[in-house]
């Protein structure tokens, strides 16, 4: 029998493996063949190496097309390999290496292309992919918040809606994520972060920054209301199944969850955790949010009660829309097209593009 | 009888155990393959529980189209036809059921047709006093391109091709995916054929009275049965400079044994075959023996290790009968039409074909 930990990946990871660009048999194929948690790592990073293989093999014959679709896989595989491997920490850190890796070589070949920036963030930096749709000058642009296990390779699914319907994507790995959790422990007022990105786009003439969107997801959900709410140069923001209050939903939470947040929050002990999570509130602060605000989020979440979600959508005070998928885990990721393609429509209303 | 209760039925055991890899790759949301086949326990109900699901998607296409958003009506539309089509594809069992949902297959990808980046057409094709239907889609910025003629399968039909369609768009390639006889919208009065050079014949013809297509760079393309039908048109056929064969049969037999009761069944009915004897002689008709030596264009040939339908056995004979240039490619531990493992020929036979019709390399 494999562990709980494993089991419980089983169970609940695969729509969002598969929705994010894991393909279905990768998915089967390596959660049947690992019995302890001690072996997801290496055994997401063999399956990753496998489309790795098949990217690099693609660029030496000149398939650039090709090889961004297979180094895009492979981020994904090393990616979720990592996401919440917090166990082995030198492990957890080569795959996502490979992961960052491999987004970085795909990033050219994508269509549209990605661009890895840069953004000055207490005097160190963030790290981010931009990537702007074809045909448009100075488009608008959608601000990714990525979550407690999140970061900016999972998104390649996630960006193309937005491309697609006109406006560039700004992915970033914030403190306690990605390339960012390794200086930077997880911060309760995310609005600082975002703001040194909304200052990074107003020094590019190829965007809008009259035009800027930001979206989260998960604990992102939370961080990019959070932004919103102080961060007057944002003008629409999407929140998906995100926390009001992390410190109160604390005690409810998956112990792996609660893990992975004490890592990333650089505390040492478990109650020093709880007590950052606190830290991590919209009380007193959601109703300062003014901008139109899309908040989602699924009534089977086990992660995040829905009533958490929607108390963010009941005290903010512009323009707010509610949607509870009836049948919508955590993230919804069962359901995508219940809200991906319409909340990417509903953005671009806000933002400015005609609608396509 | 009473050890079968709350036990599914073996068609639906089986559906379940070896359809999510195409489902999913093909278009259907791995929560609707889950949850749909969960809650089916007797194969009746397979065609009534999948067009539920698709009416879902229908509805949002609806409502998007309605809010004059068309992108995202496109994309639910194309979920709705996928939904629909594996609601019909084997279902043989209650014509009537499977025509209906068909009809809302081929009405949601029509809907859709328009609204896809880049857009498709539905195109009819004379052929033997009635028509082929087709749907044609274009690659954005270039002016008489190449074009893969797509040839399904014995369950499969047009409407199934989106993710295939789309692979061949991006590297500059036209396509048309076509119902010949025994499939899709002509499966009602047409049986299966396995001279499939014929009704190949009749699309390159209507290819040719086309202004914006380069009929001096066609492709043929086929999945499962159309992996028999591609090669065999091109054997005939020599306006088709390049083809590509998945997981197709070199020679069949007339015997069925072994083959899993639903397919056989759809061959008999789709055959027009009163009785298995008179599908076996249709069957027995499906050879390249003798034939694929006349191949003298490129072919790349894809199976798989595991496929329980066609042995690789079959892709090594073709290979080594043709006479032009061949890649084989038998894949390690790949299912019929290797949809476990597509990331391991999709994208690669995409390339191939866009090199060998000439297109830019992407």
């Amino acid at each position: 029998m494999p562990d709980a930990r494993v089991q419980s990946a089983i169970a609940h990871w695969a729509p969002r493996f598969v929705s994010n660009g894991v393909p279905l048999t990768d998915f089967e194929e390596v959660t049947a063949a690992i019995e302890r948690w001690e072996d997801w790592c290496s055994a997401w990073c063999r399956r990753a190496a496998v489309h790795e293989e098949l990217g690099r093999k693609a660029l030496d014959e000149g398939f650039g097309l090709s090889a961004g679709e297979h180094l895009t896989r492979a981020a994904v595989c090393y990616h979720f390999a990592k996401f919440v491997y917090v166990v082995d920490y030198e492990q957890m850190k080569a795959a996502h290496a490979k992961a960052v890796e491999c987004r970085r070589l795909a990033l050219p070949h994508l269509r549209p292309p990605g661009e890895r920036v840069l953004i000055p963030y207490e005097r160190k930096q963030l790290a981010g992919i931009l990537r702007k749709p074809p045909g448009v000058t100075r488009p608008p642009v959608v601000v990714l918040c990525m979550g407690l296990d999140s970061t900016k390779e999972e998104m390649d699914t996630n960006e193309s809606v937005f491309l697609g319907r006109g406006m560039a994507t700004l992915t970033f790995d914030g403190p306690g994520q990605g390339e960012g959790e390794y200086d930077f422990a997880i911060r309760g007022d995310y609005e600082a972060p975002v703001k040194a990105v909304v200052d990074y786009i107003e020094t590019r003439d190829d965007l809008d920054g009259a035009r800027v969107g930001v979206w989260g997801l998960s604990l992102g959900g939370y961080y990019a209301p959070r932004a919103a709410a102080f961060e007057k140069r944002i003008k629409a923001c999407i929140a998906l199944s995100g926390p009001y209050d992390f410190g109160d939903l604390w005690d409810t939470l998956p112990e792996l969850t609660r893990e992975t947040f004490r890592v990333r929050s650089k505390r040492d002990t478990p109650e020093a955790a709880r007590k950052h999570a606190a830290s991590l509130s919209l009380k007193g602060v959601a109703g300062r949010i003014t901008c139109p605000l899309l908040v989602i989020t699924g009534k089977l979440d086990r992660i995040v009660p829905w009533q958490d979600t929607e108390r963010l959508a009941r005290e903010a005070k512009g323009p707010a829309e509610f949607l509870l998928i009836e049948d919508g885990n955590h993230v919804v990721n069962n359901r995508i097209y219940r809200y991906r393609t319409q909340s990417a429509d509903w953005i671009a209303r806000r933002l400015g593009p005609p609608t396509t | 009888m009473d050890l079968a209760v709350g036990k599914k039925d073996s068609r639906v055991e089986s559906a379940i155990s070896h359809w999510a890899p195409r489902f999913v790759i093909n278009g259907v949301p791995l929560t609707d393959f889950q949850e749909v086949t969960a809650a089916v326990d007797r194969w009746e109900d397979w065609c009534a529980a999948w067009s539920a699901r698709a009416a879902i998607h229908e509805e949002l296409g609806n409502k998007a189209l309605a809010e004059g958003l068309k992108r995202s009506a496109g994309e639910h539309y194309t979920r709705a036809t996928v939904c629909y089509h594996f609601g019909k594809f084997l279902f043989v069992n209650d014509m009537q059921q499977l025509r209906s949902a068909h009809m809302k297959s081929v009405e949601c990808r029509n809907k859709a047709l328009p609204l896809l980046d880049p857009p498709g057409e539905r195109v009819a094709i004379p052929y033997e006093g009635k028509q082929l239907y087709g749907n044609l889609r274009k690659p954005i910025g270039v002016t008489k391109a190449p074009i893969v003629v797509m040839c399904m399968g014995l369950d499969s039909a047009k409407e199934e091709m989106d993710d295939y369609e789309n692979r061949f768009l991006r590297r500059g390639l036209a396509t048309l995916a076509f119902d010949g006889p025994g499939q899709g919208e002509a499966e009602y009065d047409l049986g299966i054929c396995p001279e499939y050079e014929r009704p190949v014949k009749a699309v390159v013809d209507y290819l040719e009275t086309r202004s914006d297509i380069d009929p001096g760079r066609i492709g043929v393309w086929g999945v499962s049965l159309g992996g028999y039908y591609a090669p065999r048109a091109a054997a005939f056929e020599k306006r088709l400079k390049a083809c590509v064969a998945l997981s197709g049969a070199y020679e069949r037999s007339s015997s069925f044994e072994g083959r899993p009761v639903i397919n056989v069944e759809a061959f008999r009915v789709r055959s027009k075959s009163s009785n298995l004897e008179e599908a076996g002689k249709v069957s027995a008709r499906m050879t390249l023996r003798g034939v694929a030596r006349n191949i003298t264009c490129p072919i790349y040939i894809v199976a798989g290790t595991r496929d329980r339908l066609t042995s690789p056995e079959q892709a090594r004979n073709l290979a080594a009968e043709v006479s032009g240039p061949c890649v084989l490619d038998v894949i390690e531990g790949g299912n019929h039409v290797v949809n476990n493992l597509w990331y391991r020929y999709r994208d690669q036979t995409a390339d191939w074909m866009a090199v060998q019709l000439g297109a830019l390399r992407v």
